[in-house]
């Protein structure tokens, strides 16, 4: 009971440290911490789906994309977080209607699917702004300060840890790690494993329109090529992969860890960032396959059981 | 629309179609084996394609020359990349669901290295050269002696490929590996001397794609991912694991990307060529030619 409490005493430290440091920080330090929430809230959606089935998608970028754009459009017509929150529904509602065909395929073909679709996407709207607009790219006038911006990032990031947190620890999330053990045996225990899939999918594609949808405000221009780069997929995957990826807090870790990189490196040095990147991924599968977290809370999980012995 | 026209699509959906060919031959020849999907394959047209236009442009080194060189190293690649990255995977993979996605990560990790260092150290520029231009006409159509060229080598590398793999003792191992690892081994078949091999020529023939590619299309760091995307399109199309369906493929999806393009804009080729993938994979995900050799 304590350690659950001194939990929940962290998270609240956390999000109490993290609500109040606009106030306090420059704005280069606001938006270096947005930018790192908005990586988290793309890596914990990502899992949900991808962590927990084992079903690799490339597809958050497509996402990521719809948003930006929905958010493109509506801006100065509707309300900011109205747009946000359409964006969103947006995104699910794209996902389930993409779902039962896309996840039936498995494995490699899985994982091409969804690049292809971000692909597909991607030409889509280049083609469609072409012959709409003339022009590829769209500049947002009157964009909301990053104040504004920081704190629906926050809500969006904790909102999507929450799901992945609850979602792991669910009747529906015990399903779809059964689904990545073995889908066959699990169909064939009764659990409705296309559903639960098809759910996940939607879940998971959510929160990439939503954080697609602010980061166009956040930059103020955007075009298809940028919205709908598959390094978003990338980078989200690599993220993942070094934290573990069936852990809520390996998402946070690997994205921490990225993240301070990137800022490190990404401005100046883009491509060597990239190349450590490519670096870090061989690396974390060649010597530590499970992630970093995973390990440690093992360790520890063995040293509590070592003590009631 | 009158017969020159016809025949200019033709020729140039099957110029366009060998090279895809040729690719995806080699991506499909590493699926098939090992069942890794190889996300890095189009990097090697791109190494292939500036170690062609440096060689040409710094030595006055012909293409034609160029070409073995290129198949040589991208060979030794394939082997080093195998050698010390693959065969470890594989033996401490548990799972084949865990080696999948072990082996899409490093091949991400290894395609964003191959990019960047070229960024790094030849610019993002767009390079270029001019090789074998002259113009010939068959049966009326105006064509490049270059691109007459990339047709006939990937072509016979093609052919040879699927000959060496029907009528060769090797080719024989490598389709039992294709059909069933697992029986295959049992029969004696040294799995990790095929892996070995089939890296060796896949990397061979997309760095010879690249070579090819270099003498008519523009050469950047970044030309890489859509090729990997459109030999993804032709191996399912072909049907996975299936090496001559990937040739036919090749050449299926060049025909119909040329001939799309035709009758509406080019801007709309991608576009074709993924509502094919999309649809394939949703409709006959064993592909059209899939005998299912899985």
């Amino acid at each position: 009971m304590g350690k659950e409490r001194r939990l929940i005493g962290a998270i609240g430290l956390i999000l109490l440290f993290l609500c109040l440091l606009p106030l306090m920080a420059s704005d280069y330090h606001v938006s270096v911490f947005l930018d790192l929430m908005m990586w988290i809230a793309l890596t914990e959606s990502w899992i949900i789906l991808s962590g927990y089935t084992g079903y690799i998608s490339l597809g958050h970028s497509a996402f990521f994309g719809l948003g930006a754009y929905l958010m493109a459009i509506t801006w100065t017509h509707i309300p900011y977080g109205l747009g946000v929150i359409l964006a969103g529904l947006l995104s699910t509602a794209f996902a389930f209607a993409i779902g039962f065909p896309f996840l039936r395929v498995r494995g490699p073909y899985f994982v091409i699917l969804t690049l292809g679709l971000t692909e597909f996407t991607k030409f889509l709207f280049i083609n469609l702004e072409i012959k709409l607009g003339g022009t590829v790219g769209r500049i947002l006038m009157m964009t909301p300060g990053l104040h504004t911006l920081y704190y629906s990032i926050l809500v969006v990031t904790a909102i999507a840890t929450i799901t992945a947190y609850f979602v792991k620890n669910s009747r529906f999330g015990t399903g779809l790690f059964s689904i990545k053990e073995d889908e066959d045996a699990a169909n064939a225990m009764g659990i409705n494993t296309s559903l639960y899939k098809w759910l996940a999918f939607g879940i998971s594609a959510s929160f990439p329109g939503m954080v697609g949808a602010i980061l166009a405000l956040r930059r103020s221009y955007i075009d298809p090529y940028t919205v709908f780069s598959p390094i978003v997929s990338f980078q989200v995957i690599v993220m993942a992969f070094v934290g573990g990826l069936e852990d809520v807090e390996g998402a946070v870790v690997g994205a921490v860890i990225l993240t301070l990189i990137s800022e490190a490196l990404w401005a100046r040095y883009p491509y060597t960032y990239m190349i450590i990147l490519g670096i870090v991924m061989i690396f974390i599968v060649k010597f530590m396959p499970l992630g970093l977290v995973f390990p440690i809370k093992r360790r520890i999980l063995m040293r509590r059981k070592g003590k009631d012995r | 629309m009158d017969l020159t026209r016809v025949l200019q699509i033709i020729f140039t959906g099957l110029i366009i179609g060998g090279i895809y060919a040729l690719i995806a031959v080699g991506l499909n020849l590493i699926y098939g084996t090992m069942r890794l999907l190889n996300i890095a394959h189009g990097e090697l047209i791109m190494v292939g394609a500036y170690v062609t236009y440096w060689l040409y442009m710094l030595y006055g080194v012909s293409p034609l020359l160029s070409m073995v060189l290129v198949v040589g190293l991208s060979a030794i690649i394939g082997l080093l990349v195998c050698f010390f990255i693959f065969l470890p995977i594989i033996r401490s993979s548990k799972s084949i669901t865990v080696l999948e996605s072990n082996s899409l990560l490093v091949f991400f990790g290894l395609s964003f290295i191959f990019t960047n260092v070229a960024s790094l150290l030849w610019t993002a520029d767009i390079r270029g050269y001019s090789y074998m231009t002259r113009v010939i006409h068959i049966a009326g159509v105006p064509l490049m002696y270059n691109r007459l060229l990339a047709l006939g080598v990937a072509l016979f590398v093609c052919l040879a490929c699927y000959f060496l793999l029907q009528k060769t003792m090797l080719g024989k191992a490598i389709r039992a590996l294709i059909q069933d690892r697992e029986a295959s081994q049992l029969v004696g078949i040294n799995a990790n001397f095929i892996y070995l091999i089939s890296f060796c020529a896949a990397f061979g023939m997309a760095g010879l794609a690249g070579c090819l590619l270099s003498m008519f299309y523009e050469i950047t760091p970044f030309m890489g991912l859509p090729y990997t995307i459109i030999a993804f399109i032709v191996i399912v199309l072909g049907g996975l694991g299936n090496i001559l369906g990937s040739l036919l493929g090749g050449f299926l999806l060049g025909l119909l990307e040329t001939i799309g393009v035709s009758v509406t804009s080019p801007g709309l080729r991608p576009i074709l060529s993924y509502s094919v993938f999309i649809l394939i994979i949703l409709i006959r995900p064993k592909g059209i030619f899939g005998r299912g050799v899985y």
